[in-house]
C-alpha cells in the first residue's frame, strides 16, 4: 500500500537509465509555433494565450526588470504544461520532485537578490526594514527580514511541490476509496466518486494557479530588486 | 554518379578552365569543354588571360545568386557529354547544377482546410475503412470490445485508484471539450479573421492611397492642358488694368486741361463784369451829376402834367363806358 501510493512519484527509468530529461521536454512537443503567417486554430489560441499573459505579468516592470520577459514566459509555461500533463492518468509530473523545484526556485530568487545587490544596493538593503519602524524593533526586525529572504526560494519551491504532491496523493487515495468502497456499498462509492470528480476540477485549477503563483512570486522577487 | 568530381584540369589546359575553376563554378565535365569554349573564344591563351586569372583570383567566391545566374547560362550551353570533344565517357553527365542554393522557402504548399476525419475524437477514419471489407461496420467495435474484455480479464490492465482518477480526469476532460469546443474554435477563427481583416485593411489602404495619388496626377495632368486659360485670364485682366490706367489719366488730363481754361474764362468773365459794372456806375454817376436842379423841377413838372392828362383820359374812358 505504501509503496503504491508513492509509486507515481518515483521517477521512472528505462533499464536504470532516467527517462526524466525527456519528460521535462515532452511539453515543448505539444506547444508548436507556427511556421506560417496564419496559424492553424491551436497555434492561434496559443500565441494569443502566451500574448495575454505576457501582457499580464510584464506589465508592472521597468526595462530592466522586462528583459526576464523569456525567462518567465518559459517558467510559467513550464510548469503550467507540465502540471496539467501531470492530471492524466499514469503519467509523471516533474514538478513533484522537490529537487527541482529547488532547483528552479534557488536560481532565480538567487539572481534577483544578486541583480538587486549589484545595481542598487542601498535599495536591496532597505527592503530589510520596512518603513515606519519604532527603534527598538530594528535589529529584530533586520534579523526577521533576513530569515524571511532566505526563506523565500525555499517557500517556493516547497509550495509548488507540496500542492502538486498533496492533490496527486489526495486523487489516488480518494481513487483507492472508490475502489475499495466499490465491493462494500455501491452508493457511499458513488459519492466518493462525486468527490473524486470535484477534486479532479480543483487539481485542474490548482495547476494552472501554482504556475501562476510561482511566476508571480518570481517576478516580484524581480520588481523589487530591478 | 551525379557526384563524380569533374577531373581537374591539366595544367596546360586552356586557362578558360583554370578561369572558370577560380570562378568556382561547380560544373559536371562536359560543361567545362564548353564553358571553356564559350569562354576561349574571346580570351585567348598567353598573358591576357593568365593576367585575368590573377586578377578574378582576387575576388571572393561567388554566392549562390551568381551559382544559380551561371546555372541559367550554363543551362543554354548544356550538351551531351563529350561532344564538344567528340569523345563518350562513361559517366552520365548532369545537365543540371544539383544543390548550389538554399532551397525555395517561399511559396510554402498551402495547409489542408480540415484535419483528417475521425471518429470519436481517437479513431481515424481509415481504420474503419480498412476494417471494413473484411468485417463489416462492427468489425472494429468488437475488437475494441474484446480487446478491452481481454485486457481486464487477463489483468494486464488492473483496475486500481487510477482507473478512477482516469476516469474522473478523461471525463471531465470530455465534457470542457464537448461544451465549449465549438465557443473557443470560433474564438480561434474570430482571431485569425482579425489578423486577416487587418493586413487585408492594409492592403485596401495602401490600393486606396495609390488610387488616390492617381487621381490627384490625373487630375493635375488635366488641369495643365488648361494652364492657357490662365494665362489669357491673366492676359486680359492686365490689359484691362493698362487701359483703365490709360483711361483715369486721359480723364485726368482733361480735368487739368478744363480746369485751366475754365480759370481763363472766369477770369475773363470776372474781367468783363467788372468793365460793365465800373463803366456802368461811371454813366450813372456821370448822369445824376449832369442833372441839374432846373431840369429836374421841370421834369417834375411835365410829369405831373402828363398825369393830369392821363387821369382825364381815364376819366372819360370810363365815363364813354358806363
Amino acid at each position: 500500500m505504501n509503496e503504491n501510493l508513492f509509486a507515481p512519484f518515483i521517477t521512472p527509468t528505462i533499464m536504470g537509465i532516467t527517462t526524466l530529461p525527456i519528460i521535462m521536454i515532452f511539453p515543448c512537443i505539444i506547444l508548436s509555433t507556427p511556421k506560417r503567417w496564419l496559424p492553424n486554430r491551436i497555434q492561434t489560441l496559443q500565441i494569443w494565450l502566451i500574448r495575454q499573459i505576457t501582457k499580464q505579468m510584464l506589465s508592472m516592470h521597468n526595462t530592466r526588470g522586462r528583459t526576464w520577459a523569456l525567462m518567465l514566459m518559459s517558467l510559467i509555461l513550464f510548469i503550467a504544461s507540465t502540471n496539467l500533463l501531470g492530471l492524466l492518468p499514469y503519467s509523471f509530473t516533474p514538478t513533484t520532485q522537490l529537487a527541482m523545484n529547488i532547483g528552479m526556485a534557488i536560481p532565480l530568487w538567487l539572481a534577483t537578490v544578486i541583480m538587486g545587490f549589484r545595481n542598487k544596493p542601498k535599495v536591496s538593503l532597505a527592503h530589510f526594514l520596512p518603513q515606519g519602524t519604532p527603534t527598538p524593533l530594528i535589529p529584530m526586525l533586520i534579523i526577521i527580514e533576513t530569515i524571511s529572504l532566505f526563506i523565500q526560494p525555499l517557500a517556493l519551491a516547497v509550495r509548488l511541490t507540496a500542492n502538486i504532491t498533496a492533490g496527486h496523493l489526495l486523487i489516488h487515495l480518494i481513487g483507492s476509496a472508490t475502489l475499495a468502497l466499490s465491493s462494500i456499498s455501491m452508493t457511499v462509492s458513488t459519492i466518493t466518486f462525486t468527490i473524486l470528480f470535484l477534486l479532479t476540477i480543483l487539481e485542474l485549477a490548482v495547476a494552472m494557479i501554482q504556475a501562476y503563483v510561482f511566476t508571480l512570486l518570481v517576478s516580484l522577487y524581480l520588481h523589487d530588486n530591478s | 554518379m551525379f557526384f563524380v568530381l569533374p577531373p581537374p584540369p591539366h595544367p596546360s589546359a586552356p586557362a578558360s578552365v583554370l578561369l572558370s575553376r577560380q570562378l568556382g563554378l561547380e560544373t559536371e565535365g562536359a560543361e567545362i569543354g564548353r564553358v571553356g569554349k564559350a569562354f576561349a573564344l574571346p580570351l585567348s591563351r598567353g598573358l591576357l588571360s593568365a593576367i585575368l586569372v590573377r586578377r578574378l583570383a582576387r575576388f571572393p567566391r561567388w554566392g549562390h545568386r551568381d551559382a544559380e545566374a551561371a546555372e541559367r547560362t550554363l543551362a543554354q550551353h548544356a550538351v551531351p557529354a563529350g561532344a564538344a570533344r567528340g569523345q563518350r565517357r562513361g559517366v552520365l553527365q548532369a545537365t543540371r547544377i544539383f544543390h548550389t542554393a538554399s532551397p525555395h522557402l517561399a511559396p510554402l504548399p498551402p495547409l489542408p482546410e480540415h484535419g483528417g476525419k475521425v471518429r470519436h475524437g481517437l479513431i481515424p477514419e481509415e481504420f474503419f475503412e480498412f476494417m471494413y471489407p473484411k468485417t463489416g461496420v462492427t468489425g472494429p467495435y468488437v475488437l475494441g470490445t474484446g480487446l478491452i474484455l481481454y485486457f481486464l480479464s487477463k489483468e494486464i490492465y488492473v483496475i486500481t485508484a487510477d482507473t478512477f482518477a482516469a476516469m474522473s480526469t478523461l471525463g471531465l476532460l470530455i465534457y470542457i471539450v464537448k461544451k465549449y469546443g465549438a465557443s473557443v474554435a470560433a474564438f480561434a477563427d474570430k482571431l485569425r479573421e482579425d489578423q486577416m481583416a487587418e493586413a487585408e485593411a492594409l492592403k485596401q489602404a495602401s490600393i486606396k492611397n495609390i488610387q488616390d495619388a492617381i487621381d490627384l496626377e490625373k487630375k493635375q495632368q488635366a488641369l495643365v492642358a488648361k494652364r492657357h486659360y490662365l494665362f489669357d485670364v491673366q492676359r486680359n485682366n492686365i490689359a484691362m488694368t493698362l487701359e483703365v490706367f490709360y483711361r483715369e489719366r486721359l480723364h485726368k488730363v482733361y480735368t487739368e486741361v478744363k480746369n485751366r481754361l475754365d480759370y481763363h474764362i472766369a477770369k475773363q468773365n470776372m474781367m468783363r463784369r467788372k468793365e460793365q459794372e465800373h463803366m456802368i456806375t461811371w454813366v450813372e454817376s456821370h448822369v445824376v451829376k449832369s442833372i441839374s436842379a432846373q431840369q429836374e423841377k421841370e421834369t417834375i413838372a411835365k410829369c405831373i402834367s402828363d398825369l393830369k392828362l392821363l387821369a382825364k383820359k381815364a376819366q372819360a374812358q370810363s365815363q364813354s363806358v358806363l
